[in-house]
């Protein structure tokens, strides 16, 4: 490979782990067995709400086969009811969280659909299924609250004792008599009530575990797929109370997560439960069908939106009111990232002189919510660029002329946001100059007359967006590398790829530092025989955190062998050059190779450092053609301009900007789940009622870069597994609506399915 | 998935006579609908006969003014068939768009039209052409054939042989996917034959149904204009969250007017 890639700015290079997993080499969850393996399953809740009056496992305890009938009895007997919190700060009026308690069975009461009620283990996973069929349960059902908001109401049915009036979290950021006078003195003010719709992540491997027990050591071995062995085992610790050394997690490949896998899930803690009672192995996989009903939801925020502008156009002020659901219960990364992320970035990329925003998170009769790719991001980026748009569809101004009037300005960064943090770099004007170019945005006009001739509505969607990555759960990342007498190199990360392409990205990264092929370096990730401080794969933090601890563990095996090196030269170290994976001095001028210095010794390194959040920001340009006689989109265009910090491998950069546009593409044209009002029931239980974008939704993008480097990496990097996410949810929806504008229609929520655009230029023209 | 034993039938005789015997076995073709409804544990039958190998069921003719489908023909089969293609164009371009390359290469004619999925794109071919469907027991004209939603004119233990579409003069196929699941939202199949124009409406109602009104216009004047202000009635059919009645109501108009259109290339 040639040196200083870095340097001259990334290279391209296909991900070397691809051709085992697309050729189905690669190990995921349900791969690992056990000798002696028992084989679970779970009955679920066929309703929303109810009170369980009674369960009924003498039949399926009877059938052949089956070892164990667990219930929630045994999940009060076990003490495993209160799943981790991150939420470790103070809401309005320092307000502590309320953690409502979530038995790993459900017990006394379900209060959602898919809600585990008891878990047969037997001699094979039929049996178990065949033996759960025979449970009986008596329940009493109660009233459903689904829609958030109805849950809020004085006399909504409240799901848990110990959070009266359904919210286990109020929050607040901001000024808020700031705000006010901000809009008193304002010429305009633009309003939108806007739903974030929930999305079910819906990775392509479905939820698998299997947990041994050991009583020699009192040791658990847990295969199950992570973002990161650290915060699974911090959260299954916390929600059993057992000390995190007694867990041993083993991941090897992950098929996707989107944050759905950083959750320890009642499942796994009963597996845990049944493995050390019954002493032997127990192994669990999930249908698609519990996939969706189980799997953590992502998104799910309801948000009343205003903008203050003066005359000019400036903005003033900004008010966001939020009701986040949460779900039946918390899940640790749900209420965090739903509050944190949305504050961190408020402001967006405008100067916005008074900010207020609040967050009523809220319990409802629904699967719980998690972070999802972007969590909480691209939620206020939705926020913020619908309302930035409609402001300039009301004041009669260009779209991208109100976003530059309003831009903080290169010269300001770093800039203190009003709601207290602190964004590091950007280039906004040039990125923004850069994308209008690429898309021709002046070139518009023409083009949508051309759509109308072929009787074509067509519109124009911008969205300029920032977003803070995550700084992480563990205040620092470390790596570790090892060099084997044989000279290959490897490093050991916590951060564990789910399709991010870690194994190419970190190799190079350590290849570079250390001058040697590419080909020599490989990388262990969540290796339990190396143990690591620091964090999972998440909010976009991979390359931030453990790549720029991969350059620093790099440098440190230079100077460490340079010491090493030295008193074989019989040299001062400071006189020991090196280069290429070899040193040299001393007057011999002998050369040792970092392989060598393996063959006597274990040479191994481990470097540490701390990362704070760097501010990734980008312009995507979108363009849509709609049909209206069918009120199908098509994405006739689409256009993207980010700046991720220094790039190290585009072709990866690429396919998550790829991804993550796809994603939200998906979201805005009909991604969504739904249930039933009244009774709770899940609608979208399966592909053939759940929509998921195909190929043919984004057939080409057209990417640049416009890199300013990040001072908080070595690497100049910035995250960006999430920007695709984040800005293309608000450019896509505001280009339809652009589309829609000129027959009048001014507001429609995500997702623009067909039917709903059709209905929505029906309702136009009848006005009309 | 619950246990069910395996039979693989050695002739179409041999499957009749089963299932005579064994009212809870189920026939297994192309499975593309039966294999997911098992791993669901929505259906237990005691025994899966498989017929997908027979030869009597393979093949394509065509002849004497009538193409023959045989029952096993898979999707794939009919999609690329020089003798379809030649014979009725639409009915290889609808072949082509059911499900996906896998459904494509495994689910087959008899087995969708045994089936009768009120979203399913054969039986709008089937009714739209006025095909023939020949069964081990006798023959049933496409009319009788489809009963509604899951339900047809086979007793049990009868099995779809072949169907026999009349070639017609011209045919075209217009469908709408639903966007979850990829079946027909609105499917409309229209042909002009010998009998007359005939407008076959699938994936709309609760089952497959022919527009007669769009057929008696177009019998009049062959040309999209001509089913301008028609509609069919809202109130007959799906809705569910991707689609209200309305709008389904609008897809069939729409289709109907681009089947039309693609036959007179107006």
């Amino acid at each position: 490979m040639e040196h200083h890639l870095l340097e001259i700015g990334g290279v391209r290079m296909s991900r070397r782990e691809d051709l085992r997993l697309i050729t189905g080499a690669g190990k995921y969850a349900s791969d690992w067995n056990l000798p002696g393996q028992l084989h679970a399953t779970f009955l679920r809740a066929d309703r929303a709400h109810a009170n369980i009056v009674s369960v009924n496992t003498e039949a399926a305890e009877k059938h052949p086969g089956v070892v164990r009938v667990f219930t929630g009895e045994d999940a009060m007997r076990s003490g495993y009811t209160k799943p981790m919190t991150m939420l470790t700060f103070k809401g309005r009026g320092g307000m502590e969280v309320l953690r409502p308690e979530r038995p790993v069975l459900a017990h006394g009461k379900v209060r959602c659909v898919g809600e585990p009620v008891a878990m047969v283990v037997a001699e094979s996973a039929l049996i178990a299924q065949d033996a759960a069929e025979l449970i009986e349960v008596e329940y009493e059902e109660l009233p459903v609250v689904i829609d958030p908001e109805a849950a809020l109401a004085p006399g909504a049915p409240q799901l848990h004792d110990n959070v009266p009036g359904n919210v286990p979290f109020d929050f607040e950021a901001g000024d808020a008599g700031a705000t006010e006078a901000a809009f008193a003195k304002a010429a305009h003010v633009t309003r939108l009530k806007l739903a974030v719709t929930r999305v079910a992540p819906n990775p392509m491997e479905p939820r698998a575990c299997l947990v041994a027990y050991d009583a020699g050591t009192d040791m658990y071995t847990v295969h199950v797929h992570v973002q990161g062995v650290n915060m699974m085992r911090k959260q299954l610790a916390a929600y059993t109370g057992l000390p995190e050394e007694k867990f041993r997690i083993m991941a090897h490949d992950v098929g996707g997560a989107f944050g759905q896998r950083s959750l320890a899930y009642p499942e796994y803690c009963m597996q845990l439960l049944a493995a050390k009672q019954l002493g032997r192995p127990v192994k669990w996989i999930a249908t698609r069908s519990e996939g969706f009903m189980t799997d953590s939801h992502g998104r799910a925020n309801y948000v009343s939106g205003e903008l203050a502008l003066d005359k000019d156009g400036k903005f003033l002020g900004a008010r966001l009111d939020w009701i986040a659901d949460m779900g039946a219960y918390l899940t640790p990364t749900g209420p965090v990232s739903h509050l944190r992320n949305p504050s961190t970035c408020l402001t967006g990329v405008y100067r916005i002189p008074a900010l207020y925003g609040r967050w009523r998170t809220v319990l409802t009769n629904t699967n719980p919510i998690a972070a999802y790719r972007g969590a909480g991001r691209p939620d206020v980026a939705y926020v913020i660029e619908r309302l930035v748009s409609q402001a300039a569809a009301d004041l009669k101004m260009d779209a991208a002329e109100i976003r530059r009037r309003n831009f903080i300005p290169p010269e300001a960064f770093p800039y203190k946001t009003p709601t207290g943090s602190t964004y590091e770099n950007a280039d906004l004007p040039g990125v923004l100059e850069k994308a209008l170019k690429l898309a021709d945005w002046n070139g518009f006009a023409n083009r949508r007359r051309q759509s109308e001739k072929a009787g074509k509505l067509r519109g124009i969607g911008i969205a300029t967006v920032i977003e803070n990555t995550g700084a992480g759960l563990f205040p620092r990342d470390e790596v570790q590398i090892e060099v084997a007498a044989g000279g290959t190199v490897t490093a050991y990360t916590v951060s564990h790829s789910q399709g991010q392409g870690h194994e190419t990205s970190f190799a190079m990264i350590v290849a570079e530092t250390l001058g040697i092929a590419f080909e020599r370096v490989q990388l262990r990730q969540g290796d339990e025989d190396h143990p690591l401080f620091g964090n999972h794969t998440g909010g976009s933090r991979s390359t931030v955190g453990a790549g720029s601890a991969c350059h620093l563990a790099a440098r440190k095996l230079i100077e460490e062998g340079r010491a090493l090196a030295a008193l074989e030269l019989d040299a001062e170290p400071s006189q020991v050059e090196y280069a290429n994976g070899s040193f040299r001095g001393g007057e011999s001028k002998r050369t040792i190779t970092l392989a060598d210095l393996a063959k006597s010794r274990v040479f191994s390194v481990t470097a540490q450092g701390s990362f704070s959040s760097t501010f990734p920001n980008g312009c995507h340009i979108a363009e849509v053609e709609i049909d209206p006689d069918t009120g199908v989109t098509e994405i006739a265009s689409y256009v993207t301009v980010d700046d991720c910090g220094r790039v190290i491998n585009h072709t990866i950069v690429e396919g998550q900007m790829h991804g993550g546009v796809a994603q939200g593409a998906g979201q805005v044209f009909g991604e969504h789940v739904v249930y039933d009002r009244d009774s709770g029931q899940l609608m979208t239980g399966s592909f053939a009622d759940y929509y998921m974008p195909r190929a043919g939704l984004v057939r080409e993008i057209t990417m640049e870069e416009h890199p300013t480097p990040s001072k908080v990496s070595p690497l100049g990097v910035k995250g960006m597994g999430e920007s695709g996410c984040t800005a293309s949810l608000p450019a896509l929806t505001n280009a339809v609506l652009d589309a829609l504008r000129p027959l009048g229609v001014q507001h429609l929520d995500m997702p623009l399915t067909p039917a709903k655009v059709w209905h929505a230029i029906q309702a136009a023209r009848t006005k009309q | 998935m619950y246990p069910f034993s395996y039979v693989k039938a050695k002739s179409l005789k041999e499957a009749g006579e089963f299932l005579a015997a064994h009212p809870d076995a189920k026939l297994l073709a192309g499975g593309m609908t039966l294999i997911p409804t098992l791993k669901a544990r929505l259906a237990q039958p005691s025994h899966l006969v498989d017929i997908g190998g027979l030869a009597e069921l393979a093949g394509i003719k065509e002849g004497a003014g009538k193409l023959l489908i045989a029952g096993g023909t898979r999707h794939h089969e009919v999609a690329t068939s020089d003798a379809v293609k030649k014979a009725i164009p639409a009915l290889a371009y609808l072949a082509n768009l059911i499900g996906d390359p896998q459904v494509r290469n495994r689910g087959t004619i008899g087995g969708s039209v045994a089936n009768n999925d009120p979203a399913a794109d054969y039986p709008a071919a089937v009714l739209g052409l006025g095909a023939t469907v020949v069964t081990t027991r006798r023959e049933i004209a496409a009319e009788d054939f489809f009963q509604g939603m899951f339900t047809t004119a086979l007793a049990p233990g009868e099995i779809v042989v072949r169907l026999v579409f009349p070639v017609a003069k011209r045919a075209a196929y217009a469908k709408f996917p639903h966007p979850a699941s990829g079946y027909a939202m609105a499917g409309v199949f229209v042909a002009e034959t010998a009998t007359g124009v005939r407008v076959a409406v699938t994936g709309a109602a609760p089952g497959v149904f022919r527009w007669k009104e769009a057929e008696a216009a177009l019998g009049r004047n062959f040309n999209p204009a001509a089913l301008a202000g028609l509609a069919v009635n809202a109130d007959e059919l799906n809705e569910d969250i991707h689609a209200t009645r309305e709008y389904r109501a609008n897809l069939v108009a729409v289709m109907a007017r681009r089947a039309v259109a693609q036959i007179t290339g107006k």
